[in-house]
């Protein structure tokens, strides 16, 4: 095993690229019961209301979050001559998708929390 | 370079030992070897199989970092043994781990099978296929385009890069960056005619947009080149092949001729 900041990086956009497809699935099968009538939906739907499924959605958003800038830092790299930057840019990966993570999972928690 | 006074004597080195005759897996041996300020890892491997091990076996040749043999995995990144200073290399305890290069079949000790390796260079073809009007004395080629060659002339095929390359560990059907580096070498030189051949076996499933632009290859060449970079451009001129075996054809002109007085 060849360890260093881009293994770490294409492990990771592996593994939230696999995350990202299962979510899809599970998001269709919850949306796809509306086609069996209301109350089929509505029991779906209070299933993944639970305090379970909203930490797992902070992890959806972590994994979303770096999915995309990381794929942001791929085009960068493709497009402009910034490989003296390769370490930096890995980084800077993991920081914005940390500082949205961030945001998004308060903005949850706090749902979670103090329910309006 | 730590000052020679507060040197410790010794230092440990654990080398992965492996012989197919008697061992199922690869192990870690110690040994102890004497200590100097100026010793190479390349010296402690000579001292062990010297003085205290005469079985261990490696690669070693030219010892001033030309020939590419000596590439090994030294505390878990790919070197050049021969030009790596072992105080460099030591933990606070003095002890350094060598281990052969990591994703290639072992075949005794720190001796890796590098058959992948030379079957991918082949791939590319990596000798210059000249024009037809080949000019008495010399091809006239501009520093502009030399210099654009300067990344890739001075690889030595050590396979550093190619075996800290996480898309060969999944799959040895991948190019390499040894040898997308030398097509670069081809692809980029004015004289070579056959930039488009080797571009669409480049663009193909196992080439060059199988990189994960990972960069390991990168931190790893003991030549300090940059085989991503050499990759993202193949990429480009992947894309307007058709432009390049043009402008090629177009240069190739004017390459025989003598250069102009004014210039």
């Amino acid at each position: 095993m060849y360890k260093s900041t881009g293994f770490i990086s294409f492990v990771l956009r592996r593994i939230t690229g696999v995350v990202l497809v299962l979510y899809l699935f599970t998001h269709i099968l919850v949306i796809g019961s509306a086609t069996q009538g209301k109350e089929a939906f509505d029991a779906t739907l209070a299933i993944v209301q639970g305090p379970l499924f909203k930490i797992m959605e902070i992890a959806l958003i972590a994994a979303v979050a770096y999915h995309a800038f990381d794929g942001v830092r791929l085009l960068i790299v493709h497009y402009f001559n910034v490989i003296d930057y390769r370490k930096s840019m890995f980084y800077a990966a993991f920081a914005v998708a940390a500082f949205f993570t961030a945001i998004g999972g308060l903005l949850i928690l706090q749902l979670l929390l103090y329910p309006a | 370079m730590p000052d020679a006074n507060s040197l410790p004597t010794t230092a440990t080195v654990r080398i992965q030992r492996f012989n197919p005759d008697n061992d199922k897996k690869p192990y870690i041996q110690e040994f102890k070897v004497p200590l100097t300020a100026d010793t190479t890892i390349l010296d402690a491997l000579h001292y062990i199989k010297a003085e205290l091990d005469g079985s261990l076996t490696f690669r070693r040749s030219c010892r001033h970092a030309i020939c590419g043999s000596c590439a090994m995995n030294v505390n878990g990144r790919n070197k050049l043994v021969c030009k790596t200073p072992l105080t460099r290399e030591m933990d606070n305890k003095g002890r350094v781990t060598i281990k052969p290069l990591p994703y290639l079949p072992i075949i005794k000790d720190l001796v890796v099978d590098r058959t992948s390796f030379w079957e991918q260079y082949l791939r590319v073809k990596p000798w210059l296929i000249p024009p037809d009007n080949v000019p008495e004395k010399e091809f006239r080629v501009s520093p502009e385009e030399v210099e654009a060659l300067h990344n890739a002339e001075t690889c030595i095929m050590c396979g550093a890069c190619y075996s800290s390359c996480q898309v060969i560990a999944m799959t040895k059907q991948y190019v390499g960056p040894h040898a997308a580096l030398k097509a670069y070498l081809r692809v980029l030189d004015p004289r070579d005619t056959a930039p488009g051949e080797r571009l669409i076996e480049l663009s193909g499933e196992d080439g060059v947009y199988r990189c994960h632009t990972i960069f390991n290859c990168i931190d790893a060449c003991p030549k300090n080149l940059n085989p991503t970079q050499a990759i993202e451009t193949l990429r480009k001129l992947a894309q307007k092949r058709q432009a390049l075996e043009a402008e090629r054809a177009e240069r190739q002109k004017t390459l025989a001729l003598p250069v102009k007085s004014n210039e």
